[in-house]
């Protein structure tokens, strides 16, 4: 047995939850729904279907990704399965970075599934294929990828209901930590700037990876803020995996 | 408890609910006069509390404002109408149809023209390289306000935008001449008129220029026969009298090349055409 058979047997595992069909075919009514939003409009009634499609991919990719990731490591210690993984010659480490990747693989076919269907629904509403929203979903898929860490970190030691209010929690904060460079200036003492600077960096900061705007606009996205994305993306990913390691190493099971 | 019971209680329990919302609907006006929302936060607070899905935000609030001021029951529906489409540019400040329509409803329905300009100033100020905003503030600077000088500003700023159609040269000059600037209208018509190739721009040029030209000709033709009368005692028998006693070297034509017409009994001078553009202003 090696990592790969736990990458696959996660991917079986989570393709066979029922709530991974719930939520991904509640994305996808949504993403049909925007067609009867967008007429409620005056105006461009593109941007709308847009907006609503490409938000609805987003909220219900997230969900998949923190309900289906919570469950991950929490279930095998439950159910016991774990002494049976682990007294196979896999250590610990190819474990989580094999549930990791399992993971990326489910909410990356749901999300190239959900695409592939928007896209088309958009090419048929509106007769032209626009390229731009690959990058979005490339840039989706990068914070849904750092989401599914912060998941898999909380699920190695922490129950499913702690583990998803965790979890979330991080993900709003994450799409709101810019704000804190509009009011830092407020930390009068130099220690109490400190220690705000300390969270700020530990928190991901995902406002970088939504350009829904620019996308539904048809402004351009910078090509530094795409490389800045991908290189945060691998940093922060890995520095969340080896914390999952070190976490998950020490973990002992009864 | 058999299918059959199963199925009693549940048609018992929907009749139920149709008969108690049906009492409700009965008691309830909702076509009556009502407050508009209770407090909508600033979009700058909403673009935060969106967590990132803030053009999902502005596009709600864009449909509901257009329900709302659809709504005509509604007399208070303008109460906060500068805030609500703040609120929406605030959190999307690229969204241009907010804007167009926003501005629509305050000045065309509204009646408030300052306001709708206001909003499109916005609009102007983020996004300095979208032509259709500057071509609805020149639209209401001519209409609402009179101002005929804003009005040829905002076009004429619309026309230097490279995705601009040609159109709105044509607006520039025409909100310049309906200044009476016809110097400046002069140059810009005769630009027009040499460089397009377009029929509708050339025929709206020519009747531009034509216009402008009999205007000027007309005056000076009437004010010489004017002369000629004080001069002469009578009228002259024909323009070519003016030359002959030389207050005008030659006798003009119109801008087509035709002579003008020449009224002996009134003493007055008519080009062939006349535009009357100014006449509905």
């Amino acid at each position: 047995m090696n990592w790969k058979a736990i990458v696959l047997n996660t991917l079986k595992e989570a393709i066979r939850n029922k709530i991974f069909y719930l939520l991904f075919f509640f994305g996808l009514f949504f993403v049909f729904s925007s067609r009867i939003i967008g007429l409620l409009t005056i105006g461009d009634q593109t941007k709308v279907i847009k907006d609503v499609g490409l938000a609805s991919i987003n909220f219900f990719c997230v969900l998949i990704a923190i309900f289906t990731g919570i469950n991950l490591v929490h279930k095998e210690i439950d159910k016991k399965t774990i002494y049976t993984i682990l007294s196979k010659p896999i250590s610990r480490d190819q474990f989580i970075l094999g549930k990791f990747l399992g993971l990326l693989l489910t909410v990356g076919i749901a999300l190239a599934s959900m695409a592939t269907i928007f896209i088309l629904f958009l090419v048929l509403t509106t007769g032209k294929f626009e390229a731009s929203l690959l990058l979005y979903f490339l840039m989706l898929f990068m914070e849904l990828a750092i989401l599914i860490s912060i998941s898999l970190l909380f699920s190695s030691f922490s129950t499913p209901i702690l583990s998803s209010i965790f979890t979330i929690t991080i993900y709003l904060i994450g799409q709101i930590t810019w704000t804190y460079n509009h009011f830092k200036y407020l930390l009068k003492t130099p220690l109490t700037r400190v220690l705000t600077d300390v969270v700020y960096y530990l928190l991901p900061n995902l406002h970088k990876y939504n350009v829904k705007n620019e996308i539904v606009l048809g402004t351009p996205v910078a090509i530094g803020q795409l490389l800045v994305a991908v290189g945060y993306s691998v940093l922060y990913i890995g520095c969340i995996l080896f914390a999952t390691l070190m976490i998950f190493r020490k973990r002992e099971f009864q | 408890m058999t299918n059959r019971l199963l199925l009693f209680f549940f048609i018992l329990g929907l009749a139920g609910s149709i008969f108690l919302q049906n009492a409700h609907d009965r008691n309830h006006d909702y076509f009556g006069e009502k407050d508009i929302f209770l407090a909508l936060p600033p979009g700058k607070t909403l673009r935060i509390a969106s967590f990132g899905f803030d053009n999902l935000v502005a596009d709600s609030l864009y449909i509901w404002a257009i329900q709302l001021y659809s709504s005509y029951h509604l007399q208070n529906r303008y109460d906060y109408i500068e805030h609500i489409f703040n609120t929406i540019t605030d959190i999307s400040p690229h969204y241009i149809d907010p804007y167009s329509i926003g501005a629509m409803i305050m000045g065309e329905e509204a009646g408030d023209f300052q306001m709708a300009i206001r909003l499109l100033e916005k609009g102007i100020a983020n996004n300095p390289q979208n032509w259709i905003l500057l071509h609805d503030a020149g639209f209401f600077a001519q209409k609402g306000l009179k101002n005929y000088i804003k009005a040829a500003d905002y076009y004429g700023r619309a026309a230097q935008i490279p995705t601009a159609p040609p159109l709105m040269k044509r607006l520039q000059a025409h909100w310049t001449y309906m200044q009476d600037n016809l110097d400046e209208a002069w140059k810009m018509w005769m630009e027009i008129y040499t460089s397009s190739t377009e029929y509708q721009a050339k025929r709206s040029a020519f009747n531009h220029l034509f216009q402008i030209k009999s205007d000027r000709d007309t005056t000076l033709l009437n004010q010489k026969i004017t002369e000629y009368k004080a001069l002469k005692r009578h009228l002259p028998s024909s323009l070519d009298d003016l030359v002959r006693e030389g207050l005008l070297k030659t006798i003009p034509n119109d801008f087509s090349g035709s002579p003008y017409e020449y009224d002996r009994p009134t003493g007055t001078v008519h080009p062939k055409l006349n535009f009357r553009w100014k006449k509905n202003f």
